[in-house]
């Protein structure tokens, strides 16, 4: 189990005569995700999804808030002292083709990691290999074939199960997929995808999944919980499947707009939304961070800060939190043609 | 809104009074082979494609489908070690465009056909601003008025949402993705092309500035009465804006037809599985899947029968030895061998 409160991040950038310019990444963000459960955080560039990533999986500290790990506040360790706690948790990046040193076969690649594994738990020599071959079964592919190769050999699919395999060389308890299909061939993603679903049921592995295209996240599993991120904020959460029927933040509407409408097999949403204008750096703070570019935005919009919770009252789903102050359902998703 | 849906529907649209300027582009038995040490291999073989004058065809297919070669192939710009082996690509207005050689071959780049490469931030220059950049281009294809190319640049610039004058005194690390995505369409028609490739225009964008760029792409193409060819691997991506659609596989078109059509009714079964691929917001989640298998490459690609037939769940006997042919039936073009079985009732008989 790790859980976030309240992390915040904020970025400096030097230079500039008039000193460096500030930006907000994260705003307060709040999450908890659970042993073999699956968090989505969808956002687009910019949105902090990738720095939380980052901070979760012990590669960059929050400015504050707080994360647990089993229990163990993380600020009440010493660096050191930290690891083996972040060790838990692995972080598969979105290049395949950058992930892998490429003068190392997949072989040593897996090698290294699990000397280290075999060291902490005490195991002999001869369960390395058993191990590495184990693995590459468990995400799919020959191990025959692919312990000898070199990552240049492989196709991006291959290698991202690769990455995959390596990163279980730790026995993780939460996997941070950060675009891990965006690289992918849009034929094969469903494979990736569908491999961190079999491993959330067999392993217990949690998912943090993070992605810009919100129908990947369906596939991550069942029950998995949506959090919509924009600017550092959480503006809309709550279970994938009923954020995706049934949105009420507008720039979750905006997101799934732009999701594009297979022609033929789909009509699109009767309520497609589409923002004013184009994410840009350099929105205004004050008022609701989304204000500018929302097509429904009101003056109260523009001055009070929405934070997440439930201003829809009845008319909005149940279980399901918003930061905005006019939450309203509309038909944005597309329609399938025989239904 | 209201164009994407006119152009839906392409014999209800009026062709000759909006597009009198834009030509068609006929490819005909191309044919394109890379040299490697096994020989020469084709990453295009045999394709007929016909580009209808004021309509956007898209090209989809999986990496080393052979679809970003059948597209330098409009610029005559296949690099070795590819040599375009066979074959002709007539532009209307232009003629043979894999007959041009030297200065007739450069000048017809850029103004005849203007081309939107992948990954516009490597196809830009990182030292010398936007504007810099555009005037080079002006100045190479000897435009006379320099301050008109750069009002037009400008206009097109606003045109598709931004600061023209800031963009053109930037450098590219200044702009963001989906900015020089837009930059990158600008010079691609800062000389009046009136054919444009674009070359994975939306990949590694944010889904609402991808939902953008292809609304501009779509409106431009109208606004400027464009013959459009796109190039990619998403076929959500590709449905949004296309008028027919395109199928390619291993170096070979295996579908092609108008796009709704296509994907409302696929016929081959490389089409099928590609759809079925396609995480989506609705529908059941446990018919969609993965296509079995991995994409060919040339090394891989079968020498004799059909190139899909070891990833395909309909195959047949026939597919190991005989190449299958495109035929063409009701403006659908299908290359497989089960599809043309399935299709003709009395055959269907005997499976039954």
């Amino acid at each position: 189990m790790i859980t976030g409160t309240g992390i915040t991040k904020v970025f400096r950038q030097r230079g500039g005569l008039l000193g460096g310019r500030e930006v907000r990444a994260l705003r307060g963000v709040d999450f908890a995700i659970a042993k073999g459960g699956s968090v989505s955080f969808i956002g687009e560039s910019g949105s902090g999804k990738t720095t939380l990533g980052r901070i979760v999986a012990g590669l960059e500290t929050c400015d504050s808030g707080e994360i647990v790990i089993d229990g163990v506040p993380m600020s009440s360790l010493s660096h050191r002292r930290r690891q083996p706690y972040f060790r838990r948790v692995q972080l598969i990046h979105q290049d395949p083709y950058s992930a892998l040193n490429p003068t190392r076969t997949i072989h040593q690649a897996l090698e290294a990691p699990l000397r280290l594994r075999a060291g902490q738990t005490g195991r002999s020599r001869s369960w390395i290999d058993d191990r590495a071959e184990e693995l590459l079964a468990m995400v799919g592919i020959d191990p025959g074939y692919v312990l000898p190769r070199y990552p240049h050999q492989l196709s991006g699919g291959m290698r991202q199960r690769v990455v995959i395999a390596r990163a279980l060389t730790m026995d993780p308890e939460v996997l941070v997929a950060d675009e891990a299909v965006s690289m992918i061939d849009v034929s094969l993603r469903l494979g990736i995808l569908a491999l961190l679903r079999d491993l959330r049921e067999r392993l217990g592995v949690g998912v943090l999944f993070i992605t810009h295209d919100i129908a990947t996240a369906r596939y991550i599993g069942g029950d998995g919980e949506l959090y919509v991120l924009y600017r550092g904020q959480v503006v809309e959460r709550g279970a994938t499947e009923k954020i995706i029927a049934d949105p009420v933040h507008p720039y979750t509407q905006s997101l799934l707009s732009a999701t594009p409408v297979l022609h033929g097999l789909e009509r699109p949403g009767a309520e497609r939304v589409v923002p004013r204008e184009m994410q840009r750096e350099g929105l205004p703070d004050g008022g609701c961070l989304f204000a500018r570019r929302c097509p429904f935005a009101t003056e109260r919009c523009e001055s009070e800060m929405p934070v997440l919770g439930r201003y829809g009252g009845e008319g909005t789903p149940a279980e399901q939190e918003h930061a905005c102050f006019h939450p309203q359902r509309r038909a944005v998703i597309p329609v399938g043609v025989g239904e | 809104m209201t164009a994407h849906t006119a152009a839906r529907h392409p014999a209800a649209r009026d062709i000759e009074a909006r597009d009198i300027a834009a030509p068609g582009v006929r490819i005909r038995d191309l044919t394109v082979v890379y040299k490697t040490p096994s020989g020469e291999l084709p990453a295009v073989r045999g394709v007929d494609l016909t580009l209808a004058p004021g309509t956007i065809t898209g090209v989809v297919g999986e990496s080393g489908s052979g679809k970003s070669t059948l597209a330098l192939s409009l610029l005559n710009a296949v690099q070795p070690p590819g040599r375009i082996a066979a074959g002709t690509v007539e532009i209307d207005g232009l003629g043979d465009v894999l007959t041009l050689r030297g200065e007739d071959l450069r000048r017809a780049r850029g103004s005849q056909v203007g081309y939107v490469f992948q990954a516009a931030q490597n196809s830009l220059n990182p030292l010398k601003t936007i504007g810099k950049q555009l005037l080079d281009l002006g100045r190479s294809h000897d435009v006379a008025d320099l301050r008109a190319l750069v009002r037009d640049a400008k206009d097109l610039l606003a045109r598709m949402g931004m600061d023209g004058a800031r963009v053109l005194d930037s450098y590219q690390h200044e702009l963001s993705g989906g900015m020089r995505q837009r930059v990158g369409i600008m010079l691609a028609l800062a000389l009046n092309a009136k054919v444009v490739v674009l070359d994975e225009p939306t990949t590694a964008l944010d889904m609402i500035t991808q939902a953008t760029i292809l609304r501009i792409i779509r409106e431009v193409h109208e606004e400027r009465g464009l013959t459009t060819l796109v190039i990619t691997h998403d076929v959500g991506a590709v449905a949004e804006v296309a008028d027919s659609l395109a199928v390619m596989y291993g170096g070979r078109v295996v579908e092609h037809g108008p796009v709704t059509e296509v994907l409302g009714d696929a016929h081959h079964p490389y089409t099928q599985g590609l759809i079925r691929a396609i995480p989506r917001l609705t529908g059941d989640l446990s018919l969609a899947r993965a296509l079995p298998g991995r994409p060919p490459t040339l090394g891989t690609l079968p020498t004799q029968g059909c190139v899909f037939r070891e990833r395909c769940e309909r195959r047949l006997e026939v597919c190991e030895t005989d190449e299958p042919m495109a035929v063409n039936r009701d403006g659908r073009t299908v290359a497989c061998h089960a599809t043309d079985r399935h299709l003709t009732l009395v055959k269907r008989k005997e499976f039954v």
